[in-house]
């Protein structure tokens, strides 16, 4: 196992064994013939910028998605009681209710709670299945892995998640290895890899990170969610601000998590995809997946010059 | 190679740069990396206009719908546009709080996402925040950096715009919920076997889509602008309640800067790559001419 998403020099994740390729794996990167995921135009552009395609590699991790499930070991997020962070360093809010003691039923307490041990889960399905592509593309000696395409899925129905990568292992005519010998890694391929090159920008790896919140919804975050302002009585619109500041801290959290894989380098084409999970009472689980192109600038701007509009008749 | 006075660079050589680049471990840097959503053209485009991106920032804003809102009844439905326009403008705010936190002087390419619930009005605005390169913003720099602009427009918009002489200064939104009316009895006994205009469901849904316009360019008037481009409209049922429709209208709002607007005279090209082919050799053979391919 080697690297991890964004490190691109070698740090290790928890994601098993070392060489653990199937045989298979073994036999297909052993043939001399090359194999690749490019489309015919990126294959052409990818020759043109002096990168030798060496094989299609892939990595995967199928994972136990049991991290909500009883029994689970990741389950302290479901004692809401013990107030303040779980986690040092880890985003957590409280909320009181304004009301005093009603009944036993009466939500007097909420919290916003970063789930690190959610974040922590997922990046190590993706790191392992990151490392095992890049371990992949390290046997044939390539320097980099262009066109990546990952996915999370669910398998089957059986309660598992699988990380998988794919992509093209390349080599670059007349380069040196990369440091420590971990291939760089980019998400483009072809003439927007190209463009990045001309422009300077060198890709380092692919990076992406999940960030988890839960919200312990209280008395006020559950009525309004429910459109009313307590006991069944109708209002006016209100920003429900438990709910907003997690679904702003899921985002800035993800963002944080990427950032600091990035080590003073850039970010590039970023997407975020958010998914909630409304579960009831205004409880909810916001997972926020954010991944884009890590890119080091090794030279500066070239002068580019404005382009020209035109109109096609075509 | 040269076009135009422009050097293209010898993308091998360039290549191998970078893969030099990457031979010696970077050292260690506490420099605040940037990140951003734009594609490579989109960056390489907003450096030529003299912009470079910052961060990519956020905007979430959740606002309760009162409950009974979505029940049947006559003409505008207030509360669902009042919470509408809440939400827009919380997560606008949140939005240009994040931009001036990185000192950027405004958002583009912000992706909008609204979703209309029973019971709550969610809406998410991503974009990255940019800064002119040289610091100088034809507003000023202090009121850009207090007052950062909000644009759904794509980098490639954004740059068009500003050589024609506008800026963007912020998002316009408009909102319009109505209940589709209904007819008496008598009256929907009455139209079974006509074909007639349902005035009542025309004026509403004229009405609706007016209103939610309106709102619109009172808005961009708000944020001081002059009017509305890439003004979007969407529309249609909710799916909780079919008795009542939806309107939305966005768009940016832009002001002149320049002293006049700036004709932006595209030239004319004729592409030589045309998707029709109009002859094939294979059509020789008989059976067929030219195909698209």
């Amino acid at each position: 196992m080697r690297g991890e998403p964004g490190s691109g020099a070698g740090a290790t994740t928890g994601g098993g064994a070392a060489s653990d390729l199937p045989e298979a794996a073994v036999r297909r990167l052993e043939s001399t013939a090359f194999s690749s995921g490019l489309t015919v135009p990126d294959f052409a552009a990818c020759l043109d910028m002096g990168l030798q395609p060496v094989a299609l590699v892939q990595g995967f991790c199928v994972m136990q998605w049991g991290w909500y499930g009883p029994g689970s070991g990741y389950m302290r997020g479901m004692s809401p009681y013990s107030g303040g962070e779980q986690t040092p360093g880890a985003y957590s809010e409280i909320y009181r209710c304004p009301h005093g003691y009603v009944s036993n039923e009466h939500r007097m307490w909420g919290q916003n709670l970063e789930q690190p041990w959610v974040e922590g889960a997922w990046a190590q399905g993706y790191g392992a299945a990151y490392s095992r592509m890049l371990e992949e593309a390290g046997t044939h000696g390539a320097h980099g892995v262009i066109g990546v395409v990952d996915r999370v899925s669910n398998v089957a129905d059986t309660g598992t998640t699988e990380f998988h990568f794919l992509g093209t292992a390349v080599t670059v005519e007349g380069g040196p290895p990369p440091a420590g010998g971990v291939p760089w890694s980019t998400y483009l391929a072809g003439q927007r890899l190209t463009k990045s090159i001309e422009a300077g920008f060198m890709p380092v790896a692919v990076v992406a990170a999940l960030a988890s919140v839960r919200v312990w919804a209280y008395c006020m975050t559950e009525y309004y969610m429910e459109g009313t302002m307590g006991w069944g009585v109708p209002g006016e619109p209100r920003l429900v601000e438990q709910v907003s500041k997690a679904h702003m801290a899921v985002r800035q959290l993800a963002r944080k998590h990427v950032r600091q894989q990035l080590a003073g380098d850039e970010l590039h084409g970023a997407t975020i995809d958010v998914v909630t999970r409304e579960l009831s009472q205004g409880d909810e689980v916001v997972d926020c997946t954010l991944r884009g192109n890590r890119v080091r600038r090794f030279k500066d701007f070239d002068q580019v010059v404005l382009p020209r509009p035109t109109v096609r008749l075509a | 190679m040269s076009i135009d006075g422009a050097t293209t660079p010898d993308v091998r050589a360039e290549m191998l740069k970078g893969a030099q680049s990457l031979a010696t471990p970077a050292p260690p840097s506490n420099a605040r990396g940037i990140t951003s959503d734009l594609s490579v053209d989109e960056a390489l485009l907003l450096h030529a206009a003299g912009w470079e991106p910052l961060d990519l920032v956020c905007g979430v804003a959740v606002v309760s719908v009162p409950v009974g809102v979505w029940n049947w009844g006559r003409g505008a439905i207030s509360l669902a546009s009042d919470a509408h326009d809440a939400a827009v403008d919380q997560a606008a705010r949140q939005l240009r709080g994040e931009c001036s936190k990185v000192h950027g002087h405004g958002v583009v390419g912000v992706r909008v996402e609204v979703a209309v619930r029973t019971h709550h009005i969610d809406v998410e605005l991503v974009g990255t925040a940019v800064r002119p390169m040289d610091g100088k913003d034809p507003r000023g720099a202090d009121a850009a950096q207090a007052m950062p602009f909000v644009s759904d427009l794509s980098a490639r918009d954004f740059t068009l715009l500003q050589r024609a002489g506008w800026i963007p200064v912020g998002l316009a939104f408009g909102a319009s919920f109505v209940y589709a009316p209904r007819r008496t009895a008598g009256a929907a006994m009455k139209q079974t076997t006509q074909n007639v205009e349902l005035t009542n469901y025309t004026q509403a849904m004229y009405s609706a889509r007016e209103s939610a316009m309106e709102k619109m360019q009172r808005s961009a008037l708000q944020v001081g602008g002059q009017g509305v481009v890439e003004v979007k409209v969407t529309e249609g049922p909710m799916s909780f309640a079919r008795h009542a429709v939806g309107f939305t209208a966005w768009g940016t709002a832009v002001r002149l800067m320049a002293d006049a607007h700036q004709f932006v005279r595209p030239e004319v090209v004729l592409p030589l790559d045309d998707a029709v082919v109009t002859f094939e050799a294979e059509s020789l053979r008989g059976g067929g001419g030219g195909r698209r391919r």
